[in-house]
């Protein structure tokens, strides 16, 4: 009994302690962050309140697998779910459009001008911050997806030149093979690290109407663009480029061995960047190429793989006021600099970038960003994420050499057929 | 069950509908939290939902999709494994250490716990654990390998559809077969004394005894010790989960690790309590079908 | 038969030690620093530092999930045994309409994997609007613990006879005096042995603490360590030092209960 009573208190206490704030207005943020980005937000979050005193800032955080498969979904339905939550642009974005829980912010952003301080090609209608022309998504970062990061030192110990076309990689892997180096890691636990690599691939082999038609499952993924990427895929393997322990490291491992030199390159995106201080060879270095061209002929063979980030307000929130206060807050320009120098993303507020003192690595891939002729998205952010899941492991079973490109592009086609069309 | 003794019946202390109060919490909690969702998962199973629009109905398509899904129907076949490999590594190895830790001596008592601390450890700490052990780069199995000189012999244990799942097994085994050999010690120490003592006096070897003793005596907890291992295993999830979640590519998903794919990580409420449903089902009917064939052998006699 | 006494001993106490082996490596690792657990894995430490349990308890949180934990392990612990032991005591000792099949009804637990229902389970709470709270946590897991609580303890109702209690019952008492002052008293011993298994098994429970509560500061500890674990998949040295900190308490518990759990585990199977 006398335990039972304990436990009473205990949960008693509990619950008081969580809604000692009453007499303020208490902002709910739910959003994923590595170490760095999450260090920027407490910043953030402190200024604003002391800016605001009526007002506090509980942020829930999540890393990012965690955020994705059951972290929102349960905020969201949870009787306290968030004022305002982070969220990838995109189908995401349109499936909480319609499902109710984003608000619309086209009359917030016209106001003070906050929507000119975006770079212009955000509100383009592929960008993925509206939906029929309403502005949803305030966008905090857009990256690149997917580049070949690569060690300098090692490419220089073999003579290797970073490659323009895909036959020269080709040749580079090789050559890294034979010198006894895993020649390129990736973590693909979570399956879409090499799924983002393989769509960016496809999408400049696949004209973009069929690309399209076969993510939406109005066409078949069994077609001559498709299956030159998977026969791409092969070729790695059949190369030795991979790391064996492929399918049962996660992203973080891969960049791990990649910044232990066991491995000359990781195909991965924009979060690969990190201090100096945090890599434990101070000797190391490392840069970017992108996606080497593979067809020379089509208009994007150069194009780069990239997608944004921002944060949604809810549309239950009782604070939408306040909610949009700090959203506006955080993508002042003072603010988005101190976010570009702790996590090395370059910021869709235009005044932010100007002057900012970039890592290297980050003003290469700015730079990528910002002259790319052509942007793709991964399609776990633009399509049906059963679709693009099941692609991502069609993708898996070619690289890890399981299944042959036609015979993974047959059992896709045939998965995704006794799935029937995911709603949309 | 002991036999009771004929004239000791069960006693009544009392009688009258208002004692279901007693087990009123009891149901009451249960109801709420196993029976209703059970039932929930039927009328979901009969719809296309994912969470957040509203519901359509549409019949048995879950089901019929269900059979089509390979993945699911391969899991059956992982689990399948898996569970012949825990009959293997958890209940023979269990009933083998039950077997050789059996002795009042110095020092077994010792043996007998330190044998079965594993089982009391989550399995998120024992899955973690052996995931650093079996890392193919850095973890411990390949770096003493290498350091013996064999390093052609390192693997990637995890990440070879064969191995994985066989490495899988290990662990669980490694995990779980301290449960089964304290049941069977338990089993054992209940044997009397003099049925052995009659034994050696007939001139059979302690070896004999074994076999054509201990081991019949011991059938009826065996048999519920297999039942245990058959229904468990069907429903594994957290060792699986938490060491590869299916990888690679699929080839260690049980049906538990793909139905929460399929129905939370990818929003396809109906489908993955169709996925359920047929779970149960099964296992249920596994249980019933091994139950009713096993009642006979139930009894024991000394 | 000497040598065979010999050859026994030295095997059983072998296997015993490989098992129990990993266990006592991962505590004694977390003392080293990440490098000397690459370098040198099997040595013992070279200077003993407790830095990796510090970082763990603080970068992971644990003082928070620990509580979370303990609150819900107690709490539902304490639902399931008390009801548990109720409803056996009704099941056996009182007779009502529909008992039988009242109590096969909750055997349906014993067979039923907890993850059948944790999709409808889910949708339920939120319905109930005790998504993220730990009472999503304490009352699925109370609810589950009852078929094997119920189980245990009728069989241990059995076994006893009812003497003691039709004397308290001719003496006068009434059915609920029965219950708590004669009948409970004799059967704590398997109270105990229930409350410790079931301590163990929602100590360590994964799937419902991962999925019906997300928010960080509510989780419990398995389900904690594992997002701890995805940020920080390369630190052994403090990752070791969080999963020697989640298994410490039961490991304690069961080292100094363990007569009474393998005890209560054999009897219950009996």
């Amino acid at each position: 009994m006398k335990l039972f009573a304990l436990a009473a208190v205990s949960i008693a206490s509990l619950m008081a302690a969580s809604s000692a704030a009453w007499a303020q207005t208490e902002l709910r943020i739910a959003h994923q962050a590595g170490t760095e980005s999450a260090k920027v937000m407490d910043e953030v979050v402190a200024d604003f309140e002391k800016l605001h005193p009526d007002i506090s800032i509980k942020q829930l955080v999540f890393s990012s697998a965690d955020y994705e498969n059951t972290g929102l979904v349960t905020q969201l339905q949870s009787s306290t779910p968030p004022d305002i939550y982070f969220q990838w642009a995109g189908y995401p974005v349109e499936r909480d459009v319609k499902t109710g829980t984003a608000f619309d912010l086209t009359g917030a952003m016209a106001t003070d001008g906050w929507k000119e301080t975006f770079q212009p090609g955000l509100w383009t209608a592929g960008s993925g911050t509206t939906v029929d022309g309403h502005i949803y998504l305030v966008p905090t970062s857009v990256g690149v997806d997917v580049t070949l990061w690569y060690n300098t030192k090692l490419f220089k110990k073999l003579n290797l030149d970073t490659p323009k076309t895909w036959a020269d990689l080709m040749t580079d892997v090789k050559a890294i093979a034979a010198s006894g180096v895993t020649p390129i890691v990736i973590g693909n636990k979570e399956q879409w690290p090499l799924g983002n690599w393989i769509s960016q691939i496809a999408s400049r082999l696949v004209p973009p109407a069929d690309y399209e038609a076969a993510f939406n499952q109005d066409g078949p993924f069994k077609i001559p663009g498709f299956q030159h990427a998977f026969q791409l895929l092969k070729d790695l393997h059949d190369a030795g480029a991979f790391n064996i322990d492929m399918a049962t490291l996660d992203q973080d491992q891969g960049m791990a061995t990649f910044f232990q030199s066991a491995a000359a390159i990781d195909p991965i995106g924009w979060w690969l960047v990190r201090p100096k201080d945090q890599i434990s060879d101070p000797d190391f270095d490392y840069a970017q190429f992108n996606t080497p061209i593979i067809d020379d002929t089509t208009s994007n063979k150069d194009n780069v793989s990239g997608s944004g980030e921002g944060f949604i307000v809810n549309a239950h929130s009782e604070h939408k006021d306040a909610a949009i206060a700090f959203l506006k807050f955080m993508t002042s320009a003072e603010n988005q600099a101190k976010w570009i120098a702790a996590t090395g993303q370059s910021s869709p507020v235009i005044a932010a970038n100007v002057g900012a003192n970039l890592d290297p690595h980050v003003a290469e891939i700015a730079t990528l960003m910002n002259t790319a002729s052509s942007l793709t998205a991964p399609p776990d952010t633009s399509y049906p994420l059963p679709v693009a899941r099941t692609f991502y492991q069609a993708a898996a079973y070619v690289a890890s050499g399981d299944k042959s490109p036609d015979d993974a592009l047959d059992w896709l086609d045939a998965t995704l057929k006794s799935m029937g069309k995911q709603t949309n | 069950m002991r036999r009771k003794s004929p004239e000791r019946r069960t006693g009544l202390v009392g009688s009258g509908a208002v004692n279901v109060l007693f087990a009123a919490p009891a149901l009451l909690l249960f109801g709420t939290f196993v029976l209703w969702p059970l039932g929930a998962s039927v009328s979901f199973a009969l719809t296309n939902w994912d969470g957040y629009n509203v519901p359509h109905w549409i019949g048995f398509d879950n089901f019929t999709r269900a059979f089509r899904d390979l993945s699911y129907l391969w899991s059956y076949a992982h689990v399948t494994i898996y569970v012949l490999a825990t009959l293997l590594f958890e209940v023979t190895f269990g009933l083998f250490a039950a077997l050789l830790m059996n002795s009042s001596k110095p020092g077994y008592s010792l043996f007998r716990t330190l044998f079965f601390s594993p089982v009391v450890l989550s399995w998120t700490a024992a899955g973690l654990l052996w995931t650093f052990v079996l890392d193919y780069r850095t973890g411990l199995v390949n770096a003493t390998l290498r350091a013996l000189g064999l390093g052609s012999l390192a693997h990637p244990w995890l990440s070879d559809p064969v191995t994985a799942l066989i490495a899988l097994s290990l662990v669980s085994g490694w995990k779980y077969s301290g449960f089964y050999m304290i049941i069977f010690f338990a089993a054992i120490r209940r044997i009397p004394q003099d049925v052995y003592e009659a034994a050696t006096i007939d001139g059979a070897s302690t070896w004999q005894q074994v076999i054509s003793i201990t081991v019949p005596l011991i059938r009826s907890n065996a048999l519920v010790c297999v039942l245990f291992a058959v229904t468990g295993g069907y429903s594994a999830f957290d060792l699986f989960f938490t060491m590869t979640n299916g990888q690679p590519n699929g080839a260690t998903d049980v049906p538990v690790t793909w139905i929460l794919k399929q129905g939370i990580a990818q929003n396809q409420i109906g489908y993955g309590a169709a996925l359920t449903l047929i779970l149960v089902v099964i296992i249920a009917g596994i249980a019933a079908i091994y139950s009713r064939s096993t009642d006979r052998l139930r009894v024991t006699q000394y | 038969m000497k040598i065979f006494e010999w050859v026994r001993f030295g095997t059983a106490g072998g296997i015993a030690l490989l098992m129990s082996f990993p266990t006592v490596w991962m505590f004694y690792s977390a003392f080293k620093s990440n490098k000397e657990i690459f370098t040198s894995p099997f040595k013992l430490p070279y200077s003993w530092s407790f830095a990796s349990f510090v970082n763990a308890w603080q970068q992971g949180n644990l003082g928070t999930l620990y509580l979370n934990s303990l609150i819900v392990t107690v709490t539902a612990v304490a639902m399931a045994v008390l009801f548990g032991t109720s409803a056996a005591f009704a099941f056996v000792r009182l007779e009502f309409p529909g008992r039988q099949l009242m109590y096969r009804i909750l055997l349906v637990g014993l067979a039923l994997p907890p993850a059948a229902i944790a999709i409808s389970l889910f949708v339920q709470l939120r319905d109930m609007h005790m998504l993220d709270t730990l009472w999503a946590l304490i009352l699925p897991n109370a609810a589950w613990s009852l078929s094997l609580t119920v189980f245990l303890m009728r069989g241990y109702f059995d076994s006893l006879g009812a003497d003691a209690e039709e004397a308290a019952r001719i003496d006068g008492a009434n059915t609920f005096q029965v219950l708590f002052m004669i009948s409970i008293p004799m059967v704590w011993p398997a109270m105990l042995t229930v409350t410790i298994i079931s301590v163990i098994g929602i100590w360590n429970e994964l799937l419902f603490a991962l999925l019906f509560v997300a928010e960080p500061d509510k989780r419990t500890l398995p389900a904690g360590l594992i997002r701890f674990f995805g940020q920080h998949t390369t630190d052994y040295s403090l990752i070791f030092a969080a999963l020697s900190i989640l298994s410490f308490p039961v490991l304690a518990l069961y080292f100094i209960m363990q007569k009474r759990v393998m005890t209560g585990l054999t009897g219950a199977m009996a």
